[in-house]
């Protein structure tokens, strides 16, 4: 019959545990098993020998009174952890935080989002910066690009533009000036500068 | 005056020969000093120290083996407990909880430390009276041997032996302390016997 197994041999140690009938009766006659879990108890008796660690009487009040000064140093414990005491207070004021973090997400890449690529400021790049802002008109006068605009306007004939299927409206110069590098500004202006001077202007 | 719904009668006496398990303090009783406590009367928690720290301090000192770390883990042992009072569920026995915490805490403060042994004579021991010198003597050196031996163990073995042999507690119990199965607590219980033989041998 096979040998008692390591759990077997601790039920075998336990009064109140119950094993099998034939699991006892080899227990009985196996002199393997048995010299085993007679080693076993042996060790166990040896180990309980020691008896309770019982210090003296004196030492329980003494401790009780330790553990309550201790104690008393510490918050009341909590029937549930603290954030969650006052749920509905709690999820609100969760909630409200939440609510306002999203809006200031929003506003923040809507309407505080920073404008399509500006340019580096550089010494040479400096006519782009100054022209890549609409003109009002306290700067108007002083603009290169109203400048342009309005001495190639000044002589123009309304009704032959029309006439030579031309539809400018109000504005098209200036967005047309206003699209422009400083480079095409300036041979613009030479180029109109020229035609003027050739037309007496 | 509000009346003290928690009140309990407090057992000094655990010692049950019949069930060893049936004389622990009454889980009912454990159950409401707990939500006594944790409804604020911080004097519950008193109740609650007065019924456990037997079995928490004889706990404690199978870990350390001396009376001052003894007292000291047991201290800690109750502090943490009212600190994590409103983590118990109810689902097992309170003393079961706390033998967790105990078991716990021993392991973590005492797993890489040297043992103190402080000799078995020092202490109170009543039934030791009549004994005579040279037998006490001999006892003393044994039970040192045991306990050094016991030291020894890994701590599952350690933990498995302490609350079988010491605290009488049945294997289920033992599994949900130590959180294992059954099975492996009784494979440790049995590698903790047969090393403690290995060992008392050895040093014999």
């Amino acid at each position: 019959m096979k040998h008692l197994s390591r759990t077997e041999f601790v039920d075998l140690l336990d009064p109140f545990a119950s094993l099998p009938e034939e699991r006892v009766r080899h227990a009985e006659t196996c002199a393997e098993c048995r010299a085993q879990l007679d080693a076993l108890r042996d060790t166990a008796t040896a180990a309980r020998e020691d008896g309770d660690a019982e210090p003296s009487p004196l030492f329980w009040n003494h401790f009780a009174a330790r553990v309550a000064a201790a104690v008393r140093d510490e918050p009341v414990p909590a029937r549930t952890a603290p954030w969650l005491r006052a749920p509905i207070l709690t999820w609100g004021t969760i909630a409200s935080i939440a609510m306002l973090l999203a809006v200031g997400a929003v506003w923040r890449t809507t309407l505080h989002a920073p404008s399509p690529a500006q340019p580096i400021a550089s010494a040479d790049r400096a006519p782009d910066i100054a022209l890549s802002a609409p003109p009002t008109p306290d700067n108007a006068d002083d603009d290169e690009a109203w400048a342009i605009v309005r001495a190639a306007a000044i002589d123009l004939n309304w009704d032959e533009v029309h006439a030579a299927g031309i539809s400018a409206h109000p504005g098209d110069v200036e967005n047309v000036a206003l699209e422009l590098t400083a480079d095409e500004r300036v041979e613009l202006a030479r180029l109109l500068d020229k035609d003027l001077k050739r037309n007496g202007a | 005056m509000r009346p003290r719904h928690w009140q309990v009668t407090v057992s000094r006496d655990r010692t049950d020969p019949a069930r060893p398990e049936a004389a622990a303090p009454d889980s009912e009783d454990d159950h409401a000093l707990v939500r006594a406590c944790l409804g604020g009367h911080r004097e519950a928690f008193d109740a609650i120290v007065e019924r456990h720290q037997r079995q928490v301090y004889q706990l404690c000192y199978r870990f350390s083996g001396n009376h001052e770390d003894a007292s000291d883990l047991a201290q800690d042992v109750f502090i943490r407990a009212y600190r994590g009072l409103h983590s118990f569920k109810g689902n097992s026995a309170f003393s079961t909880w706390l033998y967790r915490i105990g078991v716990n805490v021993c392991l973590n403060r005492l797993g890489s430390r040297a043992h103190k042994w402080t000799p078995v004579a020092v202490l109170d021991r009543p039934d030791l009276g009549a004994e005579r010198a040279d037998a006490r003597l001999l006892r003393s050196e044994r039970a040192a041997e045991v306990r050094a031996a016991i030291a020894k163990l890994p701590n599952k073995q350690r933990a498995a032996l302490v609350l079988r042999v010491y605290h009488d507690l049945p294997h289920d119990q033992i599994a949900e302390i130590v959180g294992t199965s059954v099975g492996a607590v009784k494979a440790n219980f049995f590698h903790a016997l047969a090393n403690l033989r290995k060992l008392l041998k050895s040093q014999s």
